[in-house]
């Protein structure tokens, strides 16, 4: 298959445009309807799935100027080393307002390591079903979706938190990707509205 | 020969305080909706008088608010979180309930305002004529009243972790002034607002906050202060930094002196963001060249004893009650508990059997405290009795619970501990006919009221011995000073404030055993050798009083009374050579010295004119 050929590269920067087509008709003919496209940073066209296929997915959904969204960066940045091995993570920044530049910059500025998608058509915010950020959605190898929601449970509310959170559902979802149990039941995120960024 | 007696008053009064913000005065006008007919709502007519005075004030950039909100496209890209989030009243934050007594610059939305905005968002948000579009708010770029006349900078910046709980950091400011001036302002930069949740700043008048530091400069941890003073100098002003806060200068005549040795100790609430922050805050300070005439004065009410919370407990009372003395005009107030805090209240009632609610926050949340400030201060007549009843939360339903599962909760400094505290800023009328300063008659009355409350608190007697010294109500204070010294029988400073009210009283035998016991828990007080040394010399026993002169003069080198008195025991043992020393020495001190003069006089008189 076309896109076993670079699943271990995590960033489309490296395809040509050659092989870009093949995945652009493989895409269309697996899934006619998906019309809408992530895109990577250098403004290619993205599929987090086949890019990773085999491996369960972790979707991140963040803005760059949500409060909540970048306090729980250094978080995800934790869970995702400590899963790299086993579960592709990406963080996906909604919206036609989040241009490459604005991505780089806060990917500079907070200092994480992980791949950075773009979705101003939100072609991933649909499929993951999220509505806020930060909502995480984590996907089994065979790209279903077992969970979306809140990453854990530090915020109560917008302006209530806990001093620690005590509930931990996406280390859970993954743990449930990676074993087969059954994930944790999806639970609102708290955070900022995707819809406003229609 | 007389000796100079010293009586040593000392005062430790702690305090956390903090001043009110203040935003923007005009009120927004709530556009009035036809009750008929459905109306469209736009940004241009309906919303943006609300959001250009409720929001903008911290939406813009360079402040707390984490987007601007300051045009329509800036509304439109966060329409829905506005809604949502005024809806919960989380947004504008503003956590007192509406009352009779307003107070200043209040945050509130009304019902109506919340209801147009979620119309607004459910027609989509529509943006309107631009005709009806108000002028945009204007904000002063830098300093918020012009250029400060003084700028400090923290010697040290701070660097919050990326991540983590809440953080709480204490800066010093050493005194940028040489002699004394009187501030009318100050404005806090606290660094970079959208980390730092409130800023609050102690004036610390004896340095007595530097102990704390690791290294010189470098500030310290700690949610709470206590600042300790020797003198009746009572703290007097909030000096408070909260999100959109727009500074206010002093009202005329209350001016904040400022000497020398005063530190300004800023406390910040800083939470983590994502990435590290470093913080290094600013002062900027106004001065007047009109000394103060008006001096109000931060009242405590507390019962941090009552503090003993029970895990699992949802609804645990704290309460105190203190009568007014005095006729006052209450200014401000400032409640204050920390994250068990559920129901804080504060209530007046009047000699005439009225009530008035003072403030009442029956959603507490630490994160949003804040210092507030009546629009019209807030006159109560001598007898009315204010009591303040908190609310405490200790159960896992409370979600700011620091701990998990919860634990039995006391009264504390840090943020795992509770607080049941209430400020007031008031301002004491003058007493007819009377020359006493009111506010020593309202501190005495809290004083008596915090020994009636708890009578085994240590600096609750000692404070009210304090402020009965400092009137002249000796036999008074020696009570309370005896009831001090019989809690902590090892505590110096007590042992030697019993020890100089005695000597003063003219009770020097009784007062030497005190003294004694001051010097061997501290063996370096200065107070203690010197009124030990006074009262051994008022009995005559000059060659033990030299000893402890000597050792007085030794920790304090430049001290006039010490050099003098010692000159004045020499002299009296017929060391007049030695003496002689003395008295120059304290006129080279304090060339205005009068008994160093009138002894040196009389030596050089009787060596010229030796008795036959």
């Amino acid at each position: 298959m076309a896109h076993s050929s670079f699943s271990s590269r995590p960033r489309a920067t490296l395809l040509s445009s050659a092989l870009t087509i093949v995945v652009l008709v493989l895409t269309s003919t697996l899934f006619p309807a998906a019309q809408k496209r992530a895109l990577h940073l250098d403004g290619t066209p993205a599929d987090p799935f086949l890019e990773n296929a085999g491996k369960p997915v972790v979707l991140l959904f963040v803005r760059t100027d949500c409060p909540i969204s970048n306090r729980y960066l250094p978080l995800i940045e934790r869970i995702s080393s400590q899963y790299a091995a086993k579960v592709a993570f990406w963080l996906v920044y909604p919206g036609k307002t989040a241009s490459a530049e604005k991505v780089r910059q806060h990917e500079s500025d907070y200092g994480y390591k992980l791949h950075a998608l773009r979705d101003p058509e939100h072609a991933l915010v649909l499929e993951a079903q999220v509505q806020v950020t930060p909502e995480a959605a984590v996907f089994d190898a065979h790209r279903r979706l077992l969970y979306h929601g809140r990453i854990d449970n530090l915020y109560e509310d917008v302006g209530r938190t806990r001093p620690a959170a005590t509930t931990h559902e996406l280390a859970d979802a993954i743990q449930a990707a990676l074993t087969g149990k059954a994930p944790p039941p999806n639970t609102p995120a708290v955070g900022c509205y995707i819809a406003d960024l229609e | 020969m007389s000796s100079l007696l010293r009586t040593v008053i000392a005062c430790l009064l702690g305090f956390t305080s903090a001043t009110a913000a203040a935003l923007a005065k005009h009120e927004a006008k709530a556009p009035q909706l036809l009750p008929s007919a459905p109306k469209q709502v736009t940004f241009n007519r309906d919303i943006a008088p609300i959001i250009f005075h409720y929001c903008a004030p911290c939406h813009h950039p360079g402040e707390a608010g984490p987007f601007p909100l300051l045009t329509y496209r800036d509304a439109r890209a966060r329409a829905r979180q506005i809604a949502a989030l005024t809806s919960t009243g989380f947004m504008p934050p503003w956590l007192p309930v509406p009352q009779e007594l307003r107070f200043a610059d209040e945050l509130r939305l009304s019902d109506e305002q919340i209801a147009l905005i979620q119309e607004w968002v459910q027609q989509g948000a529509i943006e309107g004529a631009a005709a009806d579009l108000p002028a945009a708010p204007q904000f002063a770029a830098g300093w918020q009243i012009g250029r400060p006349d003084k700028i400090i900078a923290a010697e040290k910046p701070y660097t919050l972790p990326a991540s983590g709980s809440d953080m709480y950091w204490n800066f010093i400011f050493r005194s940028p002034v040489d002699g004394t001036r009187w501030v009318k302002a100050i404005e806090i930069r606290p660094g970079d607002k959208r980390v730092v949740h409130h800023a609050n700043i102690l004036v610390d008048r004896e340095q007595s906050s530097r102990r704390q530091e690791k290294e010189p400069g470098a500030g310290f941890p700690g949610m709470e202060l206590k600042i300790e003073s020797e003198t009746f100098d009572p703290d007097s002003h909030f000096f408070f930094w909260k999100p959109g806060t727009v500074l206010k200068p002093e009202p005329e005549g209350m001016a904040v002196r400022l000497d020398k040795n005063t530190d300004l100790v800023l406390n910040i609430h800083l939470q983590p963001s994502g990435k590290p922050e470093k913080i290094q805050p600013s002062l900027g300070l106004y001065f007047t060249d009109k000394p103060a005439t008006l001096f109000p004065l931060l009242l405590q009410m507390e019962n941090d004893q009552q503090l003993d919370i029970p895990p699992g407990e949802k609804h645990f009372v704290v309460t105190d009650q203190f009568t007014f003395p005095v006729d006052v005009d209450v200014l401000a107030i400032y409640p204050h508990a920390h994250y068990l805090g559920k129901d804080l209240q504060a209530l007046a009632a009047l000699p005439d059997g009225s009530r008035k609610t003072l403030i009442h926050i029956p959603q507490w949340n630490l994160n949003w405290q804040a210092v507030y400030r009546y629009q019209e201060p807030v006159p109560l007549p001598k007898g009315t009795t204010i009591t303040m009843r908190f609310v405490y939360d200790n159960s896992s339903d409370n979600i700011a619970n620091p701990s998990d599962p919860p634990r039995r909760v006391l009264a504390g400094n840090r943020s795992s501990d509770e607080m049941a505290h209430l400020w007031l800023q008031v301002l004491p009328h003058a007493l007819p006919g009377v020359a006493t300063d009111p506010r020593m008659v309202l501190q005495e009355a809290m004083a008596r009221h915090n020994v009636d409350k708890n009578p085994a608190d240590f600096e609750a007697h000692y404070n009210l011995a304090a402020m009965l010294l400092a009137r002249g109500a000796q036999e008074g204070a020696i009570e309370q000073f005896e009831q001090a010294v019989r809690l902590r029988p090892e505590d110096a400073t007590a042992n030697n404030a019993l020890g100089a009210s005695l000597l003063a009283a003219e009770r020097s035998s009784e007062a030497i055993p005190y003294l004694m016991a001051a010097i061997s828990a501290e063996p370096s007080n200065f107070d203690a050798h010197y009124n030990l040394a006074n009262a051994l010399a008022s009995q005559g026993k000059f060659l033990e009083a030299i000893e402890h002169y000597r050792v007085s003069v030794r920790l304090r080198p430049d001290d006039a009374n010490a050099e003098a008195n010692l000159g004045g025991a020499l002299a009296e043992i017929g060391n007049l050579r030695e003496a002689k020393l003395h008295f120059e020495r304290a006129l080279e001190i304090d060339p205005n010295h009068e008994l160093a003069r009138e002894n040196l006089e009389q030596i050089s008189h009787a060596s010229k004119d030796p008795k036959p």
